[in-house]
C-alpha cells in the first residue's frame, strides 16, 4: 500500500543539540500509527516538521507523490495534514461553526461583494459534527463546551479541511474512560474511511486497543517500528527508557498508616462556590494519600482551598498538631506547604525564567520578609539550590541557566518539583503530577514521592489515573460531587471499586 | 558545542539583543555629528542633552515597572505635571522651604501612584483604562489648583541648585535621574521584590501559586512609577523655572517609547534598567538634535513614532527567528 506520507532520514539540529537524528516515519491509509517515546525523545519535533512549523536540517518528506525538503504550514495544510495538539487551539470566543472554518471561511458573492457563505458552512458542519458526535447547535460558543467536546471540535475542524492525515497529540490525557471509548470509536470510523492517524500517547494501556503499528523514538533517535500484536507493553517500555521499570512504588511490606502519627490534617474544608463541601482527612507519617474521582469532583478545588490559592469558606488545616493560618499561597508556603499544580504551563513556572530562577523562586519567597518583598537575592544560594535539584532530580538541561520553557514536559515538571524541594516543604500536594509526561519520568516522580514520604514529609496526590494511584498510594480518598465519599486502604482499593464510588453506579 | 557558540556570537539577533539600544544611540550621535558637528562638539552640548533627557529617563524608569508587569501607566505625564505644580505652589503661595516643597512634591507622586495601584487592584480593570482615566483627572486637578495660571517666582536657592552642573558636564537633574536608575537597577537585579516582579510579568498565575502577592506587587509598581514621575515633576519645574498648568502633556508617549526602545517587552517579564536609561537618552537626543537642526516639533513626532515602530519590529523578528 502506498503511504499517505513518508518522512525519510529526517534530522533536525537546534543550536547545540540534535533533536532528531535520521528518523524515518510513514503513515498508511486506514491505519493508526502510534508514536511513543519519553519526553524529549523528539515526538513533538517530528510532528512540528510534519505540520511545517520546523524546517528539518536534512531529510525528505513525500506526500501524495510530491517530494519536499521542508513543508510550510501552508503546504502541510494543502497536503491534508492536520494536527490536534494537546493544548487545544480552538477559539473560545467563536461558535463551533466559526471554529470549524476559522481562517478558511467559504464565501459567496452578493452583488459582486464576497460575503461569508453561512449556508454552505452549516451544511458541511452538519456532516462532520454528526460524524465526530457533537450534538450541540453549531452556533454554540466553543467556550461553553467541555474539554472533550472541544477536542472533538478540533478533529471536526481537521475533517472539514479534508485532512487525510490526522495527528492526535496525547488526545486522552484529560478524558474519562467513557470519553476515551467514544474517541477510539471515532478513530476507528476515520480509519475505515481511509484516513491515516498518528497517535501520540504516554498511556501504554491504550496502545493495544487502538494502534496498528508502533514507532518508538529515544533521545531523538529511531528505535524501531513494530506491528502492535508483536510487542508487549513491557517490551515497549524497555525500548523507550532502555531499562526495566518496576510496577509498584508502595511502602514496604507491613507498613500500616493507621498506626503512625498524624502529620497533616484537614478539617471540614469548604468553599463558597460549593465545589468542595466539608472535606476532612488525616495524613499519617510515611504515607502517600491519593485522591481519586472524576474531573470536577472537587479534588483540585479542595487542594486549592487548603493551599490558600482560593479562599475557603470554612475549615481548618493542621500540621503536626498545630493549626495553620493560611490566607494565601504565600502564607501556606511560609508554613511549610507546597503545591504542584495541574496545569504546569499556566500555573507551574515563569516562562521568562531560566531553570535556576524558577527553582530559586520558592526558596527565596520562603526566606523573604514583609509579605514576600523583603530581602536580597543570594546568587550563591541560588546556584547551589539549582544544581542540587538538577542533580537529585536528574533534570536534563544544558545548564541551569537554560530557559525552562525550552525543556521537555517531563523536565519542566522536574523543575517545578525542584522549586518545592529546594524550599524544603513539609507537605506537598501533587495535582496530576504525571499528566502528559513519559513513563521514565513518571517512575522517577513516583520514586521521589515515596522517598519524601519515607523521610517523613506529607505527600498528597491527586490523579485521574487509577492505575497510578493504586501503584503509588497507601490510602485513596474517593471524591464525588464535591464531597469525600470514602477513604480506601490499599488492601481494599481496586479500580472497579474506585469507579463505582466516583460514579455512584 | 563550541562551534555553535561561535556561530551564536556572530548572529545578528544576539548582537541586536545585547547592543541594539546602544547601537541606535551611537548611530544617532554619529549622524548628528556629521550633519552638524557644532551640535555635539561644544562644551554646552552634553549638559544640554542630559538636561533634556532627565525627565524622559525618570518617567521611563517608572513606566518600565508597569510594562514589566505586562501593564501600562498612562498617568505618568499628568503625575509629573501635577507633582511639579504641587511643589511649585508649596514654594510660592504657601511659602514653604524649597526642600520641604520638593519632598511634598515627590511624595504626592508616590501617593498618586498608590491611588492608581489601589484602583487597579480593587476594580480588577485593565491598567490602561484606569490610568487613562486618572491621567485626565490629574490634568484636571492641575488646572484647578493652579487656576490655569503659570506659577513662577521660586526661591533663588531652588533655582540655583536645579541649575547646578558638576564638573561642567553633569547637571543636577541628570544626577537625580542617575541616582534613581541606580537604586531601581539594584531593586530589579538584587532584591527579591525585583525577582518577583519579573516572575509576575512572565506568568501571573504561576507567580500567585509560588507565593507572590499579586496585588501587593501591583501596588508597589504603581507607587514606584508615581514616585519617579514626582521626581520628574521637580526636575521639570527646575529646568523651566516655572510650573505650567498643562505641563507634562504627551510625556507618557515618550516614557513608553523610551521603555520599549530600551528593550523592554510589551508583554511583560523582560527588560533591564540600563536599557531604559539608554532609551530615555535616545529620546532626549532626538529632541535635542532636531531642536538644534531647527526642525519643527511636528516633525520630531514623526521621527519618534517611526523609531518606535522600527526598533520594536526588529526586536520582534529577532525573537521570532531565534525560536525557530
Amino acid at each position: 500500500m502506498e503511504p499517505l506520507i513518508k518522512m525519510v532520514g529526517i534530522t533536525k539540529d537546534f543550536p547545540g543539540v540534535r533533536a532528531l537524528d535520521n528518523i524515518s516515519f510513514d503513515i498508511l491509509p486506514g491505519e493508526v500509527h502510534v508514536l511513543i517515546g519519553e519526553n524529549g525523545a523528539g515526538k513533538s519535533t517530528l510532528m512540528k516538521i510534519l505540520s511545517g512549523v520546523y524546517t528539518p536540517t536534512s531529510g525528505k518528506i513525500i506526500c501524495n507523490g510530491h517530494e519536499y525538503d521542508a513543508l510550510t504550514t501552508k503546504t502541510s495544510y494543502d497536503e491534508g495534514i492536520a494536527i490536534v495538539y494537546q493544548e487545544l487551539s480552538v477559539i473560545n470566543e467563536l461558535s463551533i461553526l466559526e471554529n470549524l472554518f476559522v481562517g478558511k471561511l467559504p464565501t459567496k458573492k452578493v452583488c459582486g461583494i464576497p460575503v461569508v457563505d453561512y449556508k454552505l458552512m452549516n451544511e458541511k458542519a452538519k456532516v462532520v459534527l454528526e460524524q465526530v458526535g457533537i450534538h450541540h447547535d453549531p452556533n454554540t460558543l466553543v467556550g461553553d463546551l467541555a474539554i472533550p467536546e472541544k477536542q472533538l471540535c478540533e478533529i471536526a475542524k481537521a475533517l472539514v479541511s479534508g485532512a487525510k492525515v490526522i495527528v492526535l497529540d496525547e488526545p486522552t490525557t484529560s478524558l474519562t474512560t467513557s470519553e476515551v471509548e467514544n474517541l477510539h470509536n471515532l478513530i476507528r470510523n476515520l480509519k475505515a474511511q481511509g484516513c491515516g492517524i498518528v497517535y501520540i500517547s504516554h498511556k501504554m494501556s491504550e496502545l493495544h486497543q487502538i494502534g496498528d503499528r508502533i514507532t518508538v523514538l529515544k533521545d531523538g533517535g529511531y528505535v524501531g517500528t513494530y506491528p502492535v500484536e508483536d510487542i508487549t507493553i513491557d517490551e515497549l517500555v524497555a525500548l523507550m527508557v532502555g531499562r526495566e521499570i518496576s510496577g509498584t512504588y508502595l511502602a514496604e511490606e507491613g507498613y500500616d498508616p493507621e498506626t503512625q502519627p498524624v502529620i497533616f490534617e484537614a478539617q471540614g474544608i469548604s468553599r463558597a462556590d460549593g465545589t468542595c463541601k466539608n472535606i476532612s482527612f488525616q495524613l499519617h507519617k510515611g504515607e502517600i494519600l491519593g485522591f481519586a474521582g472524576l474531573v470536577g469532583a472537587g479534588r483540585t478545588e479542595t487542594m486549592e482551598a487548603i493551599f490558600g490559592a482560593v479562599p475557603k469558606s470554612a475549615g481548618k488545616v493542621f500540621l503536626n498538631g498545630k493549626e495553620l493560618n493560611i490566607k494565601s499561597p504565600y502564607t501556606a508556603i511560609k508554613q511549610g506547604l507546597g503545591m504542584l499544580t495541574e496545569n504546569r504551563r499556566e500555573t507551574g513556572f515563569a516562562n521568562n525564567f531560566s531553570c535556576k530562577s524558577n527553582i530559586s523562586l520558592i526558596p527565596f519567597i520562603k526566606t523573604s520578609s514583609a509579605g514576600g518583598i523583603g530581602g536580597l537575592l543570594n546568587t550563591a544560594d541560588e546556584q547551589r539550590w539549582a544544581e542540587e535539584q538538577r542533580d537529585s532530580l536528574n533534570i536534563k538541561c544544558t545548564s541551569v541557566d537554560q530557559m525552562t520553557v525550552d525543556l521537555s514536559g517531563g523536565n519542566q515538571q522536574k523543575v517545578i518539583l525542584g522549586k518545592w524541594m529546594a524550599a524544603q516543604s513539609e507537605v506537598l500536594i501533587f495535582d496530576e503530577p504525571t499528566k502528559g509526561i513519559d513513563v521514565g519520568s513518571k517512575s522517577e516522580i513516583y520514586l521521589l514521592m515515596r522517598r519524601l514520604a519515607n523521610e517523613g514529609k506529607g505527600v498528597l496526590m491527586v490523579s485521574s489515573e487509577q492505575t497510578e494511584l493504586l501503584s503509588v498510594c497507601d490510602r485513596i480518598a474517593v471524591f464525588r460531587g464535591g464531597e469525600l465519599q470514602e477513604i480506601l486502604s490499599s488492601a481494599e482499593a481496586t479500580e472497579e471499586k474506585i469507579v463505582k464510588i466516583s460514579t455512584n453506579e | 558545542m563550541s562551534d555553535s557558540k561561535e556561530k551564536k556570537s556572530l548572529n545578528f539577533g544576539t548582537i541586536w539583543q545585547r547592543y541594539g539600544t546602544i547601537g541606535i544611540l551611537l548611530l544617532i550621535l554619529i549622524a548628528l555629528a556629521i550633519i552638524k558637528p557644532s551640535a555635539i562638539f561644544t562644551s554646552t552640548s552634553i549638559p544640554q542633552i542630559l538636561k533634556q533627557s532627565s525627565v524622559n529617563i525618570l518617567l521611563a524608569l517608572g513606566e518600565f515597572f508597569a510594562i514589566l508587569l505586562g501593564y501600562i501607566d498612562l498617568s505618568v505625564s499628568a503625575t509629573c505635571g501635577l507633582t511639579g505644580m504641587i511643589a511649585a505652589l508649596c514654594m510660592t503661595s504657601l511659602g514653604l522651604p524649597w526642600v520641604l516643597a520638593c519632598i511634598i512634591g515627590v511624595l504626592s507622586g508616590t501617593l498618586i501612584g498608590a491611588i492608581n495601584g489601589t484602583l487597579i487592584n480593587k476594580t480588577g480593570l485593565h491598567p490602561f483604562i484606569i490610568t487613562l482615566g486618572t491621567q485626565t483627572i490629574y490634568f484636571g486637578v492641575m488646572l484647578v489648583i493652579s487656576n490655569s495660571q503659570n506659577v513662577y517666582g521660586f526661591p533663588s536657592q531652588f533655582s540655583s541648585v536645579m541649575s547646578m552642573e558638576f564638573f561642567g558636564i553633569l547637571p543636577f537633574s541628570a544626577c537625580i535621574a542617575l541616582a534613581a536608575a541606580v537604586i531601581l537597577w539594584f531593586v530589579t537585579t538584587k532584591t527579591k521584590l525585583g525577582r518577583n516582579l519579573y516572575a509576575l510579568g512572565g506568568n501571573r498565575e504561576a507567580a500567585w501559586y509560588s507565593g507572590i502577592n499579586v496585588q501587593l506587587h501591583q501596588l508597589i509598581v504603581y507607587m514606584i512609577s508615581g514616585t519617579c514621575a514626582g521626581l520628574a515633576g521637580i526636575v521639570l519645574i527646575g529646568r523651566l523655572n516655572a510650573a505650567a498648568p498643562t505641563a507634562g502633556t504627551g510625556y507618557e508617549t515618550y516614557a513608553i517609547a523610551a521603555t520599549i526602545i530600551g528593550g523592554t517587552s510589551f508583554f511583560g517579564g523582560v527588560g533591564k534598567i540600563p536599557g531604559v536609561v539608554v532609551g530615555g537618552l535616545i529620546i532626549g537626543i532626538i529632541n535635542y538634535g532636531m531642536t538644534v537642526l531647527m526642525i519643527e516639533s511636528s516633525y520630531q513626532k514623526i521621527v519618534m513614532g517611526a523609531l518606535i515602530i522600527i526598533s520594536v519590529t526588529i526586536d520582534h523578528f529577532v525573537s521570532v527567528s531565534s525560536k525557530k
